[in-house]
């Protein structure tokens, strides 16, 4: 596992993907950026991403395109296990892969492949509005961060950590079970 | 034995049996062709006036996963490379990048930006 760390990036995807597509080997690299001049979710729409929110992208091994959309959406739930233990919080998941704190987006997924006949490579981006004092006024509405929600900041490195580890251990999960105990698993 | 086999769309009941001559018989739906060491005996076969048609200077993509057709990056009649982007695929939240298998000149594209697809309908057609 490699950990490329950037302080500013145009979008951790876009080098993901770049990464991705230069070798198999490259599996489990992860692209960490402090912020982002042109972070993006579906659509290519933009991703608010100043200095202080958690934003990374993971090179993901080679495999089925089914595989990737379990896992896309089992990434939804290790991000919001993660902010329920480690913070008490009550996350919502609006599927297949929006984390939601009451009625505003704190987190988002966006898998990315590249394919033919076969997967050649696909990779995993996460936004998470973690140390964020205050959001644009289109946004105010529709987005919060933890640090608004606790009122105190969060350990960035600490939740990367936390949500890599969760990852990981799908990829152990996936040879033995199916996707209903997978999710059992997340919720327990 | 006795088994059904799917093909493309069509279902097809095979059976495969020995004729008391001991030659193998294989019946396909209501037509049966009989075997005699490995060549198939003429009679049988005359009985079938022709086989499809097939192509095989086309390929067929076809979508990996079922989803939405977001973006068309190529046009008909463009010469396309192996590896090259055709098609964005949008299916949950995961974006699929379709490219192309294969080096040649895009003779139809079936599908529409915004038109839902199933996981194995033909996109587009290279030749």
């Amino acid at each position: 596992m490699k950990l490329l760390r950037y302080k500013i990036i145009d979008s951790t995807n876009f080098l993901a993907k770049k990464i991705a597509k230069e070798s198999r080997e490259k599996a489990w690299t992860i692209v960490f950026a402090e912020q982002q001049k042109t972070g993006y979710g579906k659509d290519k729409r933009n991703w608010y991403s100043p200095r202080g929110g958690l934003y990374f992208s993971v090179v993901l091994p080679r495999t089925g395109i089914e595989d990737l959309q379990t896992l896309t959406i089992l990434t939804a739930f290790i991000i919001a296990k993660v902010i329920k233990e480690n913070f008490n919080l009550e996350p919502l998941i609006k599927l297949p892969n929006d984390i939601y704190i009451g009625k505003k987006k704190v987190a988002g997924v966006l898998t990315e492949t590249i394919v033919s006949s076969n997967v050649k490579s696909s990779i995993i981006g996460i936004g998470i509005n973690t140390n964020i004092k205050d959001f644009p006024k289109d946004l105010k509405n529709i987005a919060t961060s933890l640090e608004i929600v606790l009122d105190k900041k969060v350990d960035n490195e600490k939740i990367l950590k936390q949500i890599i580890e969760g990852l990981k251990q799908q990829e152990g999960l996936k040879q033995q079970k199916g996707l209903k105990q997978q999710l059992k698993i997340i919720n327990e | 034995m006795k088994f059904k086999l799917q093909f493309k769309d069509k279902e097809y009941e095979i059976e495969i049996s020995e004729t008391e001559q001991g030659e193998t018989k294989i019946k396909v739906n209501k037509k049966e062709f009989i075997f005699e060491g490995e060549k198939p005996k003429e009679k049988s076969l005359s009985s079938v006036k022709s086989f499809p048609k097939k192509d095989f200077s086309e390929k067929a993509i076809t979508a990996p996963i079922s989803g939405v057709i977001s973006e068309i990056f190529v046009k008909e009649r463009a010469q396309v490379k192996k590896g090259e982007k055709l098609i964005l695929l949008s299916a949950m939240k995961m974006e699929n990048e379709i490219v192309s298998d294969y080096d040649g000149k895009i003779k139809e594209i079936l599908v529409k930006k915004n038109q839902k697809v199933k996981s194995g309908e033909t996109l587009l057609i290279i030749k």
